[in-house]
């Protein structure tokens, strides 16, 4: 062993900033597919990215930088985008890439059966210029296209067909689910579904090598106290997520250090807009008191989230005012005031609205979904009863969660929500337009809110190519959700990752782990 | 269990006026007041279950009520005042803010309600299929000891996910919330009765050959008088050993089963849930949290453990 | 005697079909496979799509035929979160529970029958009261708060021994992979096989002794003693072999009991077998996975049953089968 390592050294210390190494890390859920284009989820996503690449990426402060494109461009008048291709990119099996592998990976990515087929919904016509040069051609103008495919992952032509697997298939797998062939900087050598997947460097990778890793380990550890045991005892250099009480402990232990930062995710209150009455009111179930603003906004008066920030949080979160974070491209500066935590307010709203006494109903939550996110609602419950309005909780996994929401049995819920393209105009699409099948809106709106103003701006918010005007519209829009309590923003999910205190690495706020960035001491 | 038969229990006509003093001068009571295990286990049981009976006398704060609670005050370590409100917490308070030594108490009467509840349906179930197989025999005992099978082949955890799971599809939405703790009675108590139905089969099968149960039926006894009056007297110390035992095993079966998530509500925690949301405690330094419910749950079962231990040798007269 | 194995055999089947649909039918209430499946930029008609490829939006019996079709050629389909053939992910995990009972059991069975020796012949004594009393504390505490506490004491605080998985395993054959065989390996295996067979050497423990003091009051052994027989020899070759029928019959049943609650162990240990294939299976409302366990079980345990009660009727054809699996 020993031995090999040394050998290893020898040949490739010139390409290596440091002493080179092997690392391990533990996540809780072990990515399902090797498939970019099968499932889009971050657990998949996130792990891909160190093993395929797209035609752009994201650096560490989340910018768009090239990738497998060099550079691109608006075609006339928001007709489409030119990408100029990099030259001399091999894939992990030593094939070129070359403008095939793009048309080739748009259409598989763009399949009925791809899960990353709502990326491509703006594209009428992907042409090929040259080997090197190829046009994405909109229905309407497209600003923020470039950056709303950076997780689109490019696959070879060849060795798709070589192994049957040009399109994904989610229901009985194909090569591609368990192997993969990127031109990312790392690929997979091995790969046991669940419990270990292993990853080498890729030689002849086009980019430069920050990393000092000759042999990376993903082992997923589901129960959180023992994957925060494996991180103490040293088995694993990194883990994600650090659960949020343990921070503290791991600040003080010199061996491991906690990096913190602030994820995309907003978590939030939805409520039901649409509902003639509530389901699980003891005493009110002839009508729906959250279809009164009033009601509404005495609930976002009513829940105290400094507290839960520092308590159930431990300090280690924001507060939330809007569906999107600051961090999030279109986040409107002038409405960043939540709504102040004030319980007299909260009454005398329920007052106003015809409700003194109060009222009950039933608090849906999830309990495996987001952080903490069991002990949240608790809090909330809490609170809530507090100014007389008294929730039962019910709290589930979150398999049994979805189809709860769905079948509209809550009066109230917990939602959590990352932008995908870290826009502000994500969330309005799925979770502030009015809900229509046709149109793929509002696909997350279990509630059914409906502003007609609102789904006005949609459309103009996505086609508006000067920035100033986006940016005015995307206020107008937070302003109206804000003022109609559509949501109750709580507070942005915080991000939790530990390391050995050898570790150095970057965190993004996208929750995905970047194998290039980390370099072991 | 090897002890299938003992004759102990008296003929069930002889039950008078005296049953105290009989008791009192039985060989079992005798045998009790000499034994410190068995003392000291009854007398820790005995006191647990009160305090759980009358938790809300005892309780400084009701844990179960959401409009008390305040958030500020979670995570105060036992008897010192906390950094935002000043107050102080005999065992410290949990996440929520919730008092620890309150939330015990309630959490006992949750579990012990769920413990004693399976145990007991788990015994008329058990008791009833038992007499039923071993004095029928036939057809009737041929399918109920298949079904048997089927529930061994079942492990207790897997019956009671699924019997969650049927019971969140059928029961109304309303009612779903007070859903769990009956769940676990049914879940708990089905993958329990085989140990009581197969030791009263035993029995069954021993005195129904003999000439007291042949003369009773001879003179035109219904069948269930022949069953409860003559044969189930004969099986009911080791009923009374298998249900001790099993009322242990169900507690901590209950705290097992909210550790994969399907336990009672963490609104209304009994024991197991106290302990599985203590364990996300155990690495961050709030050790009360975790500590109290597992010393309570631990000293609970274990003196019902024991005391089922000196039962068993108690009421079997050849290990005297 | 045939008639009676056939006839056993006959009813071990009908159990099989019926546990199989009482599972089969559980599956609808654990939730829905489809949202795990998509991600959160999925639309209605994904979701539909999806559900009739999946036969999903098939009624309930067409359901259960097909995969009781399947089951039988034994082939329970294809896993919907790993997309690769259910039975193949079985056979790669089935070593690691395999190994973990093994060593879990013959712990149970060595320390268990040991300490119930022991107690038995030293009945009044005050170390057989405190051993007593002790194995009880093993059983007064949910396993996996058990599991969790000796992680943290012998790997986190110690740092003698690993807090998850297999350590380095090695393959032996086409589908075998073993971790007897490396240092990491061995080591990874101890405090996942003491969680998990704590609770069945108390129970072999307290049956062992029991037995043996019923066997030791006995009138052939007391002759033996009078004999002049060394006290050893009396206990060990008299006694201890006549305890051995319930005890292996317990042993047998138990086997079953172990696979099961290693679900829980596996969960805790992130021990790489299939009690946590399971449990990861119900958290992502696997279908097929979640059936083809449940299968897998209920084979094992009917026919372990089945043999027990075969190999009774041919010990002793008196015995009309009455033998208790419970917690004695």
């Amino acid at each position: 062993m020993k031995r090999t390592i040394f050998a290893f050294l020898a040949s490739t210390v010139v390409a290596l900033p440091v002493g080179a190494a092997e690392f391990t890390w533990a996540e809780t859920t072990d990515p399902q597919t090797m498939d970019p284009h099968a499932v889009n989820s971050t657990p998949v996503l996130g792990f891909l990215n160190n093993v395929y690449e797209g035609l752009v990426r994201r650096g560490k402060d989340m910018s768009v930088e090239p990738a497998l494109a060099t550079d691109w461009e608006p075609i006339g008048d928001g007709e489409g985008w030119r990408f100029t291709l990099r030259e001399g990119v091999t894939f992990h099996d030593g094939a070129e890439f070359n403008a095939d592998d793009v048309i080739f990976s748009y259409e598989r990515a763009s399949d009925e059966g791809s899960d990353t087929r709502s990326w491509f919904a703006p594209i009428s016509e992907v042409v090929k210029v040259d080997d090197y040069t190829v046009d994405f051609m909109t229905s309407a103008p497209n600003p923020i296209f470039p950056s709303s495919i950076a997780n689109w992952m490019i696959m070879d032509s060849g060795w798709a067909e070589a192994n049957n697997a040009t399109l994904p298939d989610k229901e009985n797998g194909n090569y591609a689910t368990i192997n993969a062939n990127g031109t990312g900087a790392f690929k997979v050598t091995a790969r046991e579904p669940g419990l270990r997947t292993e990853l080498m460097p890729h030689d002849g990778w086009w980019g430069d090598v920050e990393h000092n890793i000759t042999k990376a380990t993903l082992t997923p550890i589901q129960n959180p106290a023992t994957a925060l045991a494996a991180l103490l005892s040293g088995d694993v250099d990194f883990i994600n997520p650090v659960p949020i009480q343990d921070v503290a402990r791991l600040q003080s232990d010199p061996d491991v250090n906690v990096i913190q930062g602030i994820e995309a995710r907003i978590i939030m209150l939805g409520f039901p807009h649409e509902a003639d009455a509530l389901k699980y009111s003891a005493e009110t179930s002839d009508k729906n008191p959250f279809a009164d603003v009033r009601v509404r906004q005495a609930v976002a008066h009513a829940v105290n989230v400094p507290a839960i920030l520092q308590t159930t949080m431990r300090g280690n979160a924001e507060p939330a005012s809007q569906l999107v974070s600051p961090a999030m491209n279109g986040y409107s500066e002038g409405l960043s005031e939540r709504p102040a935590y004030d319980p007299e307010k909260a009454k005398a709203l329920l007052a106003e609205a015809g409700y003194p006494d109060g009222f009950s109903f039933g608090l849906k939550c999830p309990n495996n979904r987001y952080l903490n996110d069991e002990a949240v609602c608790q809090a909330i419950t809490g609170m809530l009863a507090q100014v007389g309005i008294t929730a039962t909780l019910d709290a589930m996994p979150v398999q049994n969660y979805w189809p709860e929401l769905r079948a509209d049995n809550y009066d109230m819920y917990l939602l959590g929500w990352s932008p995908g393209t870290f826009d502000a105009e994500h969330p309005i699409r799925f979770l502030a337009a009015t809900p229509n099948e046709e149109k793929k809106l509002g696909s997350w709106n279990f509630g059914g809110f409906s502003n007609a103003r609102v789904d006005e701006l949609l459309p103009m918010i996505q086609s508006e190519i000067d920035a100033d005007k986006r940016q005015a519209m995307l206020d107008e829009t937070a302003k109206i959700l804000q003022d109609e309590v559509a949501y109750v923003p709580l507070y942005v999910q915080p991000l939790v990752w530990g390391t050995r205190s050898n570790i150095e690495l970057t965190q993004r706020p996208d929750n995905f782990f970047i194998l290039r960035w980390v370099t072991v001491n | 269990m090897t002890d299938t038969q003992t004759n102990q229990a008296a003929p069930p006509e002889a039950v008078d006026k005296s049953l105290w003093q009989d008791f009192r001068e039985s060989d079992f009571f005798y045998a009790f007041k000499r034994s410190p295990v068995a003392l000291v286990s009854f007398a820790v049981v005995c006191i647990l279950v009160l305090s759980a009976v009358f938790a809300p006398l005892i309780a400084p704060t009701n844990p179960f009520d959401p409009a008390s609670l305040n958030l500020m005050n979670g995570f105060t370590p036992p008897l010192e005042p906390n950094a935002f409100t000043g107050d102080a917490f005999l065992m410290g308070t949990d996440d929520q803010g919730r008092d620890v030594f309150s939330t015990i108490l309630y959490g006992m009467r949750i579990s012990l309600f769920v413990g004693a509840s399976a145990v007991l349906f788990a015994m008329v179930l058990g008791i009833t299929l038992g007499l039923v197989s071993g004095y029928f025999g036939g057809w009737t005992e041929t399918i109920i000891m298949r079904v048997a099978d089927v529930q061994l082949t079942f492990p207790s955890i897997l019956v009671a996910m699924l019997i969650f799971g049927i019971a969140k599809g059928f029961t109304p939405v309303e009612y779903r919330d007070q859903m769990a703790i009956w769940v676990l009675i049914l879940a708990i108590g089905l993958s329990d009765w085989v140990q009581f139905a197969r030791v009263v089969r035993g029995a069954t099968l021993v005195e129904k050959s003999k000439d007291y149960v042949a003369a009773a039926r001879l003179i035109g006894r219904s069948p269930w008088a022949i069953m409860l009056k003559h044969i189930l007297p004969n099986a009911l110390s080791p009923v009374l050993v298998i249900a001790t035992i099993s009322l242990a095993l169900a507690i901590i079966a209950e705290a097992t089963l909210s550790f994969l998530g399907v336990g009672a509500p963490p609104t209304q925690p009994s024991l197991g849930t106290l302990i599985r949301i203590g364990q996300g405690f155990l690495f961050s330094g709030e050790w009360w949290i975790l500590f109290f419910p597992a010393c309570t749950l631990l000293a609970l079962a274990l003196s019902v453990n024991l005391l089922g231990d000196w039962l068993r040798d108690a009421l079997n007269p050849r290990l005297r | 005697m045939l008639a009676f194995v056939i006839r056993r055999v006959g009813q071990s089947i009908l159990v099989l079909l019926i546990v199989g649909l009482v599972a089969f039918s559980m599956f609808r209430f654990v939730g829905d496979p489809i949202d795990n499946m998509l991600g959160q930029e999925r639309t209605i008609e994904d979701v539909e799509r999806l559900r009739a490829q999946l036969g999903l939006d098939q009624p309930f019996p067409v359901q259960y035929f097909r995969f009781l079709e399947g089951a039988i050629q034994g082939n329970f389909g294809v896993s919907y979160r790993q997309g690769r053939e259910v039975s193949e992910i079985l056979l790669e995990r089935a070593p690691a529970t395999l190994e973990l009972a093994f060593v879990s059991g013959v712990l149970a069975i060595a320390i268990g029958i040991m300490l119930g020796v022991f107690t038995a012949i030293r009945r009044n004594g005050a170390t057989a009261h405190i051993i007593m009393a002790a194995s009880l504390i093993g059983v007064s505490l949910p396993t996996f708060l058990i599991g969790i506490l000796l992680i943290y004491l012998f790997s986190v605080e110690l740092g003698w021994l690993p807090s998850f998985g297999r350590g380095e395993t090695v393959s032996i054959g086409d589908w075998w992979t073993t971790g007897f065989l490396t240092e990491s390996g061995r080591k990874a295996l101890i405090l996942p096989a003491i969680t998990l067979g704590l609770y069945q050497m108390t129970l072999i423990m307290r049956l062992v002794r029991s037995e043996m003091l019923e066997v030791l009051r006995q009138d052939y052994i007391r002759f033996a003693r009078a004999r002049g027989l060394k006290e050893r020899a009396v206990n060990f070759h008299h006694a201890l072999k006549n305890t051995m029928v319930p005890v292996v019959t317990v042993i047998g049943l138990q086997l079953g009991a172990i696979i099961a609650f290693a679900i829980i162990t596996e969960t805790v240990f992130q021990w790489p077998g299939v009690g946590l294939l399971f449990i990861n299976a119900i958290q992502f409302v696997d279908i097929p996975v979640m059936a083809a366990y449940l299968m897998l079980i209920s084979v094992m345990f009917v026919g372990i049953n089945l043999l027990v009660d075969i190999l009774y009727v041919f010990i002793d054809p008196r015995l009309r089968v009455d033998r208790t699996g419970g917690h004695s």
